[in-house]
C-alpha cells in the first residue's frame, strides 16, 4: 500500500470519539421522533415542563410582587382577611388555609419538594439496581445468589410501614425519605427485572467478540452490559419517581415528616379546617395540593409508559 | 427438577430468617418502647418492662422471638395485654380478606377486560381516554380519594353509610360478634367465586356464543338465588346487608386505586404479542377477531399479568393502610398503624411478618408454577 491511501488510518482517538457521539445524537434524535408520535407522552412532558416552571416561580414572586409578611409558606399571615380558611379570591389566588397562610404560595413552594424527593429517589434506586442486577446477571454464580438473596428479602419488606417506622426513630427529611425509598425499590423487584435483562445480553454474540478481543471483565460490563441496561433503568426511574411522591405524600399526611413543606402536609393541614358537611368555602384547602399530587404522578407515569414503548423493541410495530 | 424446587424452598427459607433477623433490628432500634407511656413513675415503668420482656437481653429476645415465631407463637400484645397475637390477627384477617381480596379480583378482572380492549382497539381515541383514566386513578393520593367517595356518596348523595364497619343501632339487639357473620361472609364469597370460575370453565366450549352466554347468565342467577336463601334462611341477611352497604365505598376505592396498573400491563403484554406470527397465521387462516383476540394473544398476556398481581400483594396491603384510616375500616392496616403509634413491638412483628410470609409463599408459588409452565427452565435453572 502507498502512504496517501493509508495516510488517514487509523483515525485519531478524537475523530472517533466524534463519530460516536454523532452517532449516539442521531440514535437520540430518533427516539426522540418515536416519543414525539404518542400523544399521552408528549401529555406527560407538559405536565413535567408546567410543574418544573413551578419551581422558581415561587421565590422569584416572593422577590417581586409578594408582600413577605403576607405571602410566605411557613409564617405568612393575612391580617385583611377574615375569618381563616378564606375561599378564593383576587388577592389569594386559591384561597387561605386555617392559619392563614397562602394556598397558592405553599402549592408553588411545594413543588420543589416533590421534584427533588422524586428524582432523588429514582437516582438511587436506578444506581444501585443497575449496578446490582448487572452484576449478578453478568458474573452470576456466588454472587448472583448473594445478592439475589439480598433482593428476596428486601420484596418482602413493604417500603411504607419502614418509613413509617423509620420517622420514629430519625427526623425525617426529604433526603432521608428518598434514600430510604430509594434503597428499598432498588434492591426489591428492580433488581431482579434488571437481572433477567443482563443475564439475557450477557449471550449476546457481541460480547463474546469482545471478550475474544481481549477485553477485561470491567470494560466489558461498563462499556456493553451498561449500555444496554439503559432503558429498563430509565422506565424504572421514571416509576419511582411516581411511587416515592405517592410515598412521601403519604408521610407527610401522616405527619411523619418534619417542618418541610409539601402536599402532603397541606392535605393534612387542610383536613383539619375543611368542613366536610357543607361543601362550601373552603374546598381550596385540600383539593389543589390533591390533584397536583395526582397530576405530577400522572405526569411521570404517561411518560414512563411513553419510553417503555419507545424504547421496547418487541412493541415496535415491525 | 424437584432439585430445583428444593433449592427454590430452601431459598426462600433463608430469606424468612433474614428478613426475620431484620425486622428484630429495625424494630429495637426504636427510640423508645412501649413503657414510655409510664413515664414518671418509674416503679410502674419498670414493672411493666419486666412484665413484658423489655429488659432482657437482645439476644434472650431474639432467639424466644425466632423460636416462637416457628412455633406460630408471637407473644402477647402491648395494647390489649394478655391477649396472644395470633388471636388479634386471626379476628383482623377475615376484614383484610373481604375487603381487599375482594378489591383486588374485581381489580383483577376489570383490569384484564379494559386491557384487552385498549391493546385491541390500539391507537384510538378510547385507548388515550382509558388510559387517562386509568392513569389518574392509579396516582391519586389514596386518603383524598377516599375522602372524596365519602363526600359525594355518603353525604351528598346519601346512598351508603358513613365510615366504619358495621352500624350499631343494627346490631345491638343480636348477641353475635360482627366477625363471625364477616367470616361466614368471605366463606359464601369465596364459595361463589369458585361456583363462577367452574361455570366460565365447563361451559367455555360451548360453541354458540348465545347458548354459552345464556347457560353463564343461568348459572350466575343460580348462585345469586342460591346464596340469597341461604342467608335469608339463617336469619342474618340484614346483618349481612349492613356489611355489604359499609363494604362499597372502600371497595370502589380500592379498585379505582389498584385496576390502572393491571389494565396497561395487559395492553402492554398484548401488544407485544400482537407482533407474532402466529397471530397472522390465525388471522390467514379465517379466524374471527374475537377468537383471535381472547385465544390466541389474551392467554399469552395472563401469565405477566398474574406475576404482577402476585407480587404486588404486600404493596396494595400497605395502601390499604391509608384507606383502611380514611373509612374507619378496623383490619390489618389500622392495626400496623396503632402498632407504630404505641410502639407495641409483638402486633407490629406479627403483622408484618404476616405480610411477609404470605408474600413469599406467593413468590414460591409463582417460581414453582413457573417451573412448571416453561419447560426451558428445568435445564437451564434461572429464575426470572
Amino acid at each position: 500500500m502507498n502512504n496517501t491511501a493509508n495516510k488517514h488510518y487509523p483515525r485519531s482517538r478524537w475523530f472517533i470519539q466524534r463519530q460516536n457521539l454523532l452517532a449516539r445524537i442521531t440514535s437520540l434524535q430518533k427516539q426522540w421522533r418515536l416519543f414525539r408520535q404518542q400523544p399521552l407522552g408528549m401529555i406527560g412532558v407538559l405536565l413535567i415542563i408546567i410543574f418544573g416552571l413551578m419551581v422558581p416561580a415561587q421565590p422569584i414572586l416572593m422577590k417581586t410582587i409578594w408582600d413577605r409578611r403576607r405571602y410566605d409558606p411557613y409564617v405568612g399571615f393575612d391580617i385583611e382577611m377574615m375569618p381563616h380558611p378564606s375561599s378564593p379570591s383576587s388577592i389569594h389566588l386559591l384561597g387561605t388555609d386555617g392559619m392563614g397562610r397562602d394556598i397558592f404560595s405553599q402549592l408553588l413552594y411545594g413543588s420543589r419538594n416533590s421534584f427533588r424527593v422524586g428524582i432523588g429517589a429514582a437516582i438511587i434506586a436506578i444506581t444501585i439496581s443497575t449496578l446490582l442486577g448487572g452484576i449478578a446477571g453478568y458474573f452470576g454464580g456466588a454472587m448472583d445468589i448473594f445478592l439475589m438473596g439480598i433482593s428476596d428479602v428486601f420484596t418482602l419488606l413493604p417500603a411504607v410501614i419502614i418509613l413509617l417506622l423509620f420517622g420514629l426513630i430519625i427526623k425525617m427529611n426529604w433526603f432521608l425519605v428518598a434514600l430510604t425509598y430509594g434503597i428499598f425499590t432498588g434492591l426489591g423487584r428492580q433488581a431482579i427485572v434488571t437481572k433477567a435483562q443482563a443475564v439475557s445480553l450477557k449471550t449476546k454474540s457481541y460480547i463474546e467478540s469482545a471478550r475474544i478481543a481481549g477485553g477485561n471483565h470491567l470494560h466489558i460490563f461498563s462499556k456493553h452490559i451498561l449500555p444496554g441496561l439503559i432503558p429498563i433503568a430509565l422506565v424504572h426511574a421514571v416509576m419511582t419517581v411516581v411511587g416515592a411522591v405517592l410515598t412521601e405524600s403519604l408521610l407527610a399526611y401522616f405527619s411523619r415528616t418534619q417542618d418541610y413543606m409539601s402536599w402532603g402536609s397541606m392535605i393534612w393541614m387542610g383536613q383539619r379546617t375543611f368542613r366536610w358537611f357543607n361543601f362550601k368555602g373552603t374546598w381550596s384547602t385540600i383539593v389543589p395540593p390533591a390533584l397536583s399530587i395526582m397530576l405530577f404522578c400522572s405526569a411521570f407515569y404517561l411518560v414512563g409508559r411513553a419510553l417503555d414503548d419507545v424504547l421496547n423493541p418487541r412493541l415496535r410495530k415491525r | 427438577m424437584y432439585r430445583l424446587i428444593i433449592r427454590r424452598i430452601i431459598r426462600g427459607f433463608v430469606a424468612l430468617i433474614v428478613f426475620q433477623t431484620l425486622l428484630f433490628a429495625l424494630i429495637q432500634a426504636l427510640p423508645y418502647d412501649y413503657s414510655v407511656l409510664f413515664f414518671g413513675d418509674s416503679v410502674l415503668r419498670n414493672y411493666i418492662k419486666t412484665t413484658l420482656g423489655l429488659n432482657r437481653p437482645y439476644i434472650i429476645q431474639y432467639l424466644d422471638w425466632m423460636t416462637g415465631f416457628f412455633h406460630l407463637n408471637l407473644g402477647k400484645s402491648f395494647m390489649a395485654y394478655p391477649i396472644p397475637v395470633t388471636t388479634i390477627l386471626l379476628n383482623k384477617a377475615p376484614r383484610t380478606l373481604l375487603l381487599f381480596f375482594s378489591g383486588i379480583l374485581i381489580a383483577y378482572f376489570l383490569g384484564i377486560w379494559l386491557g384487552k380492549q385498549i391493546a385491541w382497539h390500539h391507537g384510538s381515541k378510547f385507548e388515550i381516554g382509558a388510559t387517562l383514566g386509568g392513569v389518574a386513578t392509579y396516582t391519586s393520593f389514596a386518603p383524598w380519594l377516599g375522602f372524596l367517595m365519602l363526600n359525594v356518596f355518603s353525604w351528598h348523595l346519601g346512598w351508603f353509610p358513613f365510615q366504619k364497619l358495621i352500624d350499631p343501632n343494627k346490631w345491638w339487639r343480636v348477641n353475635i360478634p360482627a366477625d363471625l357473620i364477616l367470616g361466614f361472609m368471605v366463606i359464601s364469597g369465596g364459595l361463589a367465586f369458585g361456583a363462577i370460575a367452574l361455570l366460565w370453565y365447563f361451559t367455555r366450549k360451548l360453541r354458540h356464543t348465545l347458548i354459552r352466554w345464556a347457560e353463564r347468565a343461568t348459572g350466575c342467577i343460580i348462585i345469586g338465588v342460591t346464596l340469597w336463601v341461604w342467608w335469608a334462611h339463617s336469619g342474618f341477611d340484614y346483618l349481612a346487608v349492613d356489611i355489604l352497604s359499609h363494604l362499597v365505598l372502600p371497595l370502589a376505592t380500592v379498585i379505582l386505586l389498584s385496576f390502572g396498573e393491571t389494565m396497561l400491563t395487559m395492553r402492554t403484554t398484548m401488544l407485544e404479542t400482537m407482533n407474532e406470527e402466529y397471530v397472522t397465521t390465525a388471522r390467514a387462516k379465517g379466524l374471527s377477531e374475537s377468537v383471535i383476540r381472547n385465544h390466541h394473544v389474551a392467554r399469552n398476556a395472563f401469565f405477566p399479568v398474574l406475576t404482577r398481581l402476585l407480587l404486588n400483594i404486600p404493596f396494595v396491603l400497605v395502601g390499604s393502610l391509608a384507606i383502611e384510616i380514611v373509612f374507619r375500616w378496623d383490619a390489618m392496616g389500622q392495626l400496623i398503624f396503632n402498632a407504630i403509634e404505641y410502639q407495641d413491638i409483638p402486633i407490629l412483628m406479627g403483622a408484618l411478618s404476616f405480610v411477609g410470609v404470605m408474600t413469599l409463599l406467593a413468590h414460591i408459588f409463582l417460581d414453582i408454577f413457573h417451573i412448571f409452565v416453561d419447560p426451558r427452565l428445568r435445564y437451564t435453572g434461572e429464575f426470572s
